[in-house]
């Protein structure tokens, strides 16, 4: 009997660190509140992971099957390009002499400061699994640098727009909701006119996202086809991104506001790969080399 | 029984994979299919509440990991579902086309019903389906015409996933 008492205490005198080394753990999770989003950002990296895997097949056997359509493809762009570099390279010099005299311009109106914008490249590797939401997963995570509530922009056809914002972060995967989900808002303005509005998503990238509260003496000057670009007075998007362009409006007699439908910048069903930013610091005018870009015949 | 859990809940999880990386491609008007729903609705028939219920669970945890969906949506979602299709388990004798199909378009719009009563407690923070929308009756067809064809390819594997096997 002896013995066997002593044997149950050695093995309690055992337990006892580990309980409380579970206890302060506990306490440090609890006071450091650092549980908050743990199971999520968890569950993302292990199923990122595996997703990552699934697309990267999914791409290996399209890419397959795509390649010998590409090579007779490549020969005929080949052709094409050759002929674009032609009138590129006399475009060019153009270009320059713009560029020159807007950096002076610039300087002239005082634009002494201006945020530059550090960017991380990823790449779209899913989507949602249901149409109920419409999220995308991007292949970059906090190991490259993203955060929750990062702006993400894209470039398509020479012209930068607003894509969404990180909602989640993983370790190598990231979740973003784009621009058209019904539970993205952003405060905007009309380029030309100024007026502000905030807009919306519809749920799906196939239709318009909405800009409402914008003042009823707009409904005179807006134009079919004007650009729509951030304030920037929220701390998540940067200012001057554009987000989308007018397709039609609705002046509604009992409100106060009309509502703009816009054609979002991005094309979201050919969207491929997208830049996530984050602010990294001032400079003088004249060093922005990545500043949202504007499509032709607008001018700021 | 716990084997053929974690094979139906790999199963699930991989259906989830696939819907989010493969399927954009055969989308009709940006819509698409529920696979690993449908493949959940043959589970729970198949083998009855208990397996068909705890493997949807999992595999709702998963992919409430992969939306901004909160956590646990996805989770309630396939369970209710498991639940109340294991309720006519055995019920019927699945035919090849007539009932899958049925089965597939029912569960879609059983599915949109579960989420509607979930907004109906969590207000905006969870999405949920408009019955007018075009989305829903798409959908609907879609895992419709889908069924049939899954639950054929499922039916010649039926001995991986049935609980007595493990019993033998």
């Amino acid at each position: 009997v002896p013995e066997a008492r002593s044997r149950t205490s050695d093995r309690g005198r055992r337990t006892v660190p580990v309980i409380l080394l579970a206890a302060s753990l506990l306490c440090l999770t609890i006071s450091t509140r650092s549980l908050a989003g743990l199971p999520e950002q968890v569950g993302i990296s292990v199923f990122g992971f595996f997703q990552k895997g699934f697309s990267a097949a999914g791409t290996f056997v399209a890419g397959t099957v795509a390649a010998i359509a590409e090579l007779r493809r490549l020969r005929a762009s080949y052709d094409e390009l050759a002929a674009k570099f032609e009138r590129y390279t006399n475009l060019e010099r153009g270009y320059s002499e713009l560029r020159e005299e807007n950096e002076r311009l610039k300087t002239q109106l005082g634009f002494a400061e201006k945020l530059v914008y550090e960017r991380i490249a990823a790449r779209i590797v899913a989507k949602d699994p249901e149409n109920l939401y419409s999220t995308m997963i991007i292949d970059k995570g906090i190991e490259n640098g993203i955060h929750k509530n990062m702006p993400v922009v894209a470039s398509q056809d020479g012209i930068e727009g607003l894509v969404g914002k990180v909602v989640e972060v993983g370790r190598g995967s990231s979740i973003i909701v784009p621009l058209y989900d019904s539970s993205s808002f952003v405060a905007t303005r009309l380029a030309k006119m100024r007026y502000e509005g905030l807009v919306s998503g519809q749920g799906s990238g196939d239709r318009p996202i909405i800009m409402r509260f914008v003042k009823k003496r707009a409904k005179d000057e807006v134009q079919f086809g004007d650009l729509v670009v951030t304030t920037g007075y929220e701390s998540i998007y940067p200012s001057e991104v554009a987000v989308g362009r007018v397709r039609s409006m609705r002046v509604l007699e009992y409100q106060t506001s009309i509502e703009i439908d816009l054609d979002p910048i991005i094309d979201f069903s050919r969207l491929e790969y997208v830049f996530a930013i984050k602010a990294a610091s001032a400079t003088g005018a004249g060093t922005v080399p990545q500043e949202p870009s504007l499509p032709p015949g607008n001018t700021r | 029984m716990i084997r053929s859990i974690s094979l139906s809940t790999v199963v699930l999880v991989g259906c989830i994979l696939a819907q989010s990386t493969w399927f954009d491609a055969i989308s009709i008007l940006g819509v698409v299919p529920d696979l690993s729903l449908i493949v959940l609705i043959w589970l729970s028939y198949t083998n009855g509440p208990v397996e068909g219920a705890i493997s949807g669970f999992l595999a709702g945890i998963a992919q409430d990991f992969l939306s901004s969906s909160p956590l646990g949506f996805n989770a309630f979602v396939k369970t209710s579902i498991a639940a109340a299709v294991s309720l006519l388990h055995g019920s019927f004798f699945i035919d090849r086309l007539f009932l899958p199909f049925v089965l597939g378009a029912a569960g879609t719009l059983a599915k949109a019903i579960s989420i509607a009563s979930l907004s109906l407690f969590f207000g905006d923070k969870v999405h949920s389906y408009s019955f007018l929308d075009r989305i829903l009756w798409i959908e609907a067809a879609y895992n419709g015409l889908l069924a049939p064809a899954a639950f054929f390819m499922l039916s010649l594997v039926k001995k991986l996933f049935s609980m007595t096997q493990g019993r033998e």
